[in-house]
């Protein structure tokens, strides 16, 4: 399948993606999710990050909280709402979010 | 005619926050959306637990005597009454420390002939990729 | 162009999920999609009326019924859900519509995308 998270939290959801698996899979940092794309605790960026699939962060969440577009990990896309809507219509058959 | 498969995936625990218990209204609503559909058509739900949900499966429940609320095993109980599919994760019932004889696993008390499934992690995977939509809650 | 069907059981104040339910339902709104959606639990109290906006609290209602003027997106609250939490029939806000859980999965099934948003 290919499939769309959406990761609205930070530390939590780590029970879902470890075990999901998806011929296509595209990791949306949404709220506080955005944390998963900025901060780098004792230097190691999140393990959310270690999957395998495509990143995207939305740039209003990210803005909201103190961070831009230079702070995100190089393996995250920033993106906007508009983004958003074409990923769920385009490139991903489900949606979830945790 | 047509049938379109849901995949309700309960993660949460089944007091505190509404998750759960909406997940297994919702998926109980199943029953009456043809009223809104065209003839044949179906909406066909499947519940899986994953997780800290697993905890929602839980017999003995007393919510109604302390809470005064229907309880989640209840819920569980209905689903099964009315043939849902129920799906419960093996790997976190033993995590979890949880017998099998723990679970609810039937509705044969109220009437029921459709029994839940304690299933590998595996088996919801292959459900979650069969449904049309997935609704994680 | 699509139909998205989003169902939020967040709260109005606080989660920021509802937040992001409607901005995301006002993106596919503008690039010419249809959507439903979906209010319960919690959720519902974004469909009452009457609400006042505040600096420290979302203010959703404005840009909600913004949306619903244009006629490419329904909101629809969780009868039941509303009853329990004291928010009656005459109290819903103007173009939005109450109904039980099963129009949810009614309106699931004629859509082309589905986004559940099932935490408080």
């Amino acid at each position: 399948m290919k499939l769309g998270v959406f990761v609205s939290d930070y530390r939590t959801g780590a029970d879902v993606l470890d075990r999901l698996t998806a011929e296509k899979l595209g990791i949306i940092l949404v709220g506080n999710g955005v944390y998963n794309a900025t901060v780098k605790e004792n230097g190691k960026s999140s393990s959310v990050l270690e999957k395998p699939a495509t990143f995207y962060v939305l740039v209003e969440d990210l803005e909201s909280r103190g961070f831009s577009a230079a702070n995100v990990d190089s393996r995250v896309k920033v993106v906007n709402y508009g983004d958003l809507v074409d990923l769920i219509f385009n490139d991903y058959e489900k949606t979830i979010w945790i | 005619m047509a049938t379109k498969k849901l995949g309700f995936v309960i993660r949460t625990l089944p007091y505190k926050i509404e998750g759960s218990r909406l997940a297994m209204t919702h998926a109980i609503s199943s029953q009456t959306v043809e009223i809104y559909l065209e003839d044949g058509d179906l909406v066909e739900p499947v519940v899986c637990f994953i997780g800290d949900g697993v905890l929602n499966c839980l017999k003995s429940q007393l919510a109604m005597k302390h809470y005064g609320i229907t309880s989640l095993e209840q819920h569980v109980k209905n689903s099964l009454l009315l043939d849902l599919n129920v799906l419960i994760c093996k790997e976190d019932v033993d995590r979890l420390g949880i017998k099998e004889d723990a679970l609810i696993m039937d509705a044969e008390d109220i009437g029921g002939e459709t029994n839940a499934k304690l299933v590998p992690y595996s088996e919801i995977q292959k459900a979650m990729e069969s449904v049309d939509h997935l609704l994680f809650c | 162009m699509g139909k998205l069907t989003i169902g939020c059981f967040s709260s109005l104040v606080g989660s920021m999920s509802l937040d992001f339910a409607v901005k995301l339902s006002e993106a596919a709104v503008q690039k010419g999609h249809k959507v439903d959606l979906w209010v319960s639990g919690n959720g519902t109290m974004l469909s009452k009326s009457g609400q006042k906006a505040f600096k420290d609290y979302s203010a959703l209602a404005k840009k909600v019924q913004e949306l619903v003027a244009t006629g490419n997106m329904q909101v629809t609250a969780c009868e039941a859900c509303a009853e329990a939490r004291g928010y009656k029939k005459e109290d819903t806000m103007e173009g939005v519509k109450r109904f039980s859980m099963d129009w949810y999965l009614a309106s699931t099934f004629s859509a082309d995308r589905v986004l559940h948003i099932g935490g408080d």
